[in-house]
């Protein structure tokens, strides 16, 4: 059973109240889910608010887990991307100015830029990007799921997300660049 | 049998998927590794999605901070506190019921040794008029 989900073992002794399982789980899976919050919300602040309630559905389910279809990784990333596409729906909502844009990013010229103001660049021009090309670049790129799972995630098929993937790419280099002017 | 990769198909996938074969979907790796070997208008596109690879994987986001990880573990269910709790509840009636047992046996060891104290304890209100007995009468 366990034997296919690497996480299925832990998840049980989470699931059993297990302490130290638990523990184990969060410095395994707390990095890695912070980051997709924070790079599909652009906002560490609500990022850990919702990594805070995805661990919530964590502990309320891992006794009730069995393992099946999905692994506990996939299901964790498909709660956490849903609870971030419900985060950006909402602030949609709440009317943007209809000059709202992402501030330009800052060139990546300059051989002496720093890793960190490359970084910022690359971040502002991620969240510039269409919401759906930035979740397909997210899940593929940075959370390293196989395809066919970060387009199930996504509800779409292999071939939209490849579409979704190159035009990400295309136009996350373009404002790169844009910012080089 | 893997099916021969061709240009466009090769293209789509480094749209997509960048420069490195890991990335590439795992069905179709071993192809486009063998086109990118033999076809000369695979290096140029490898080149492109490389400069693209490298920007977005300059972006770097914060480790989690010590704050979240601590309310995140405060959050998970507290097997080991019910259990004590537990173990405390039955303690006090363990506790309680070794009480009384202590109580009951001193009891009737006193009985044992002392019958007039036992009588007294046993009839307690034997110097009590018995209620069916009206009280004029008893007088």
């Amino acid at each position: 059973m366990s034997l296919d989900d690497p996480d299925g073992e832990l998840v049980r002794r989470v699931g059993e109240g297990d302490a130290l399982a638990v523990e184990a789980l969060v410095a395994r899976k707390l990095p890695r889910m912070t980051a997709l919050a924070h790079r599909l919300l652009g906002d560490r602040a609500e990022a850990e608010d919702v990594v805070q309630e995805l661990f919530l559905r964590v502990w309320k389910s891992a006794g009730a887990w069995r393992p099946g279809a999905a692994r506990f990784d996939t299901w964790m990333h498909r709660v956490a991307y849903n609870l971030c596409t419900d985060r950006i729906r909402k602030r949609r909502e709440v009317a943007l100015p209809e000059t709202w844009d992402a501030p330009d990013p800052q060139p990546l010229a300059d051989a002496a830029i720093s890793a960190e103001q490359q970084s910022d660049a690359v971040g502002l021009a991620l969240a510039a990007l269409a919401p759906r090309q930035r979740e397909a670049i997210v899940l593929t790129y940075y959370q390293e799921l196989p395809n066919r799972d970060a387009a199930a995630l996504m509800g779409i098929g292999v071939d939209a997300l490849e579409s979704l993937l190159a035009r990400g790419r295309r136009a996350l280099k373009a404002r790169l660049e844009e910012g080089d002017d | 049998m893997t099916e021969p990769m061709d240009f466009a198909r090769f293209e789509t996938l480094v749209a997509a998927y960048g420069a490195t074969p890991n990335r590439w979907p795992e069905e179709e790796r071993a192809a486009a590794e063998a086109f990118a070997r033999t076809d000369p208008r695979a290096a140029g596109l490898l080149s492109q999605a490389d400069a693209i690879d490298a920007l977005l994987f300059a972006h770097r986001v914060a480790e989690p901070s010590r704050t979240l990880r601590a309310m995140v573990l405060e959050s998970a269910p507290k097997r080991r506190r019910i259990i004590t709790r537990v173990r405390l509840w039955w303690g006090a009636l363990a506790l309680a019921l070794t009480a009384a047992g202590g109580v009951l046996a001193g009891s009737a060891a006193a009985a044992a040794l002392d019958p007039v104290t036992a009588n007294v304890q046993l009839y307690p209100h034997d110097d009590v008029p018995s209620p069916d007995v009206p009280e004029e009468n008893a007088l």
